[in-house]
């Protein structure tokens, strides 16, 4: 393996792709690396390729979490996503742009189970063990999306900033398909480099976990309101980040026999978040 | 490849791979077998470290990313052959046991003293919360991070 260092996002975009990774803090990749989940020829290490730091709305993707948590610019969904994401460890080292792109904790696929997200044929969760699993989406894979910080983004109505375009957090993710097994609409050399979060009037971030802290979301939900209106964004409920605009979406959600308590606790955090607001 | 940091304060220079960990790096070829190694996933915090004051899993940081910067271990944290006061209460206490895990209790409990000098039980938990232990059950831990705090 060979380790670059490009000097800013265009060299860092030139040297991507074709069996080239992208390291940020490295707390996802460097595990992943060494189970030998992913494969790298050539790791592209970000840290002069990408922003870092947050000024007003804007968000550099190499902001640390635990810069994020702290900052009082950054609303408080974000900020309270951020703080109760992992732990101290891992939010000194752990980015933005790493934690939106951070691969799935199903312990089916971080074993290696050829399983349908692997490229297989079939999702041995779904028959299996599954109680951290979806009740939105899970029609291919029933994988949770773990990022708490991606469902406060998603609520916030956040907008990222790649090296070639502008989409939104919502625009970003989408589920699996059999053609592309991944659940972001980047291509394999884009550079995520820029959030821009807009200042909501009340935000808030509620996250049940097993553990009171250091523990993925069973469920993350944030609220924003902006004027009269409420946006949520769900984390631990599908394999992307999941956004409803009410407690009644849940009536539509598919859960496994393993998950239908997560439909109860979004209901709970979702009226809890709102009365919150 | 090569690379060059400070540890403890003294300048070290290794040739590493690419991919090998921080962790390693300070073990196996720095000669410091004080940060341990049990999940290799970011899970435990037993191989917490300073890099360059903030408290990390070295376990999850190539040794190439700390390449020119400032690494503090357990090791590094007694001064003059005196133990830091956090390793005295942990001795004093009796908040280890088999101790796999204290050397990265210490480095956390230490690190949250340096920048609150007066935590709360709450803010101990928070800043222990990184860390597992299968032995103590966590109340000698409690109480050396507190006895540390009054001294
Ligand atoms: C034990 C453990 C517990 C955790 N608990 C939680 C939790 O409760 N909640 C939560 O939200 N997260 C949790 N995480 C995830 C953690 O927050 C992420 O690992 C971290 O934020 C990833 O950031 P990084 O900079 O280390 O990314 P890296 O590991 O460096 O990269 C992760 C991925 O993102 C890609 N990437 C990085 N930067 C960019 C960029 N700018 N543009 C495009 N692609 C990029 C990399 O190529 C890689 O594929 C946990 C992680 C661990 C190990
Ligand atoms: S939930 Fe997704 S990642 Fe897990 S086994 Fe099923 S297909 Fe694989
Ligand atoms: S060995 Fe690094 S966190 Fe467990
Ligand atoms: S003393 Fe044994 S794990 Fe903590």
């Amino acid at each position: 393996m060979e380790l670059r260092r490009p000097p800013d996002a265009q060299h860092a975009v030139a040297a991507l792709g074709n069996g080239s990774l992208a390291l940020a803090g490295g707390t996802d990749l460097v595990p992943l690396l060494r189970d030998g989940i992913v494969r790298a020829d050539t790791l592209v290490h970000l840290a002069d390729a990408v922003p870092r730091g947050i000024d007003g709305t804007r968000i550099g993707a190499g902001t640390t979490l635990a810069e994020l948590e702290v900052d009082p610019q950054v609303p408080a969904a974000l900020r309270e996503a951020c703080a109760q994401a992992a732990s101290p460890q891992l939010r000194s080292m752990g980015t933005i742009g790493g934690n939106l792109r951070q691969a799935t904790r199903c312990w089916y696929w971080r074993l290696r189970f050829p399983c349908w997200l692997h490229g297989g044929e079939v999702c041995h969760a779904k028959a299996g063990q599954h109680r951290e699993h979806a009740i939105f989406g899970n029609e291919r894979c029933a994988s949770a999306h773990p990022s708490d910080p991606a469902a406060a983004l998603l609520a916030l109505g956040a907008r990222v900033r790649t090296d070639r375009r502008e989409l939104s957090v919502a625009e970003l993710y989408r589920l699996p398909t059999d053609e592309s097994r991944d659940v972001v609409v980047l291509a394999p050399d884009e550079l995520v480099l820029e959030l821009d979060v807009p200042l909501p009037d009340a935000s808030v971030y509620l996250k049940a976990m097993d553990r009171k802290k250091w523990a993925f979301p069973l469920v993350g939900v944030a609220a924003a309101r902006f004027g009269d209106r409420v946006a949520f964004g769900l984390a631990g409920v599908a394999p992307i980040p999941w956004a409803v605009d009410s407690a009644d979406d849940l009536d539509r959600a598919t859960p496994l026999p393993g998950t239908a308590y997560k439909v109860q606790i979004a209901r709970a955090l979702i009226a809890r978040a709102f009365s919150a607001l | 490849m090569n690379v060059r940091l400070t540890v403890n304060g003294e300048p070290h220079e290794a040739e590493v791979w690419e991919g090998e960990s921080l962790l390693f790096a300070l073990r196996e070829r720095l000669g410091l077998p004080g940060s341990k190694n049990a999940c290799e996933q970011g899970e435990c915090g037993s191989c917490s470290v300073l890099l360059d004051d903030r408290l990390v899993c070295s376990c999850l940081v190539l040794a190439v990313q700390a390449d020119g910067h400032d690494v503090v271990t357990v090791e590094g944290l007694a001064e003059d052959g005196r133990l830091h006061r956090v390793q005295e209460a942990f001795a004093a206490t009796g908040a280890v046991q088999c101790g796999f895990c204290t050397p990265g209790f210490v480095v956390a409990a230490a690190d949250l003293l340096e920048h609150n000098a007066d935590p709360s039980d709450d803010e101990i938990r928070e800043a222990l919360s990184g860390n597992l232990c299968r032995c103590t059950g966590y109340a000698k831990i409690f109480d050396a991070v507190r006895l540390a705090a009054s001294q």
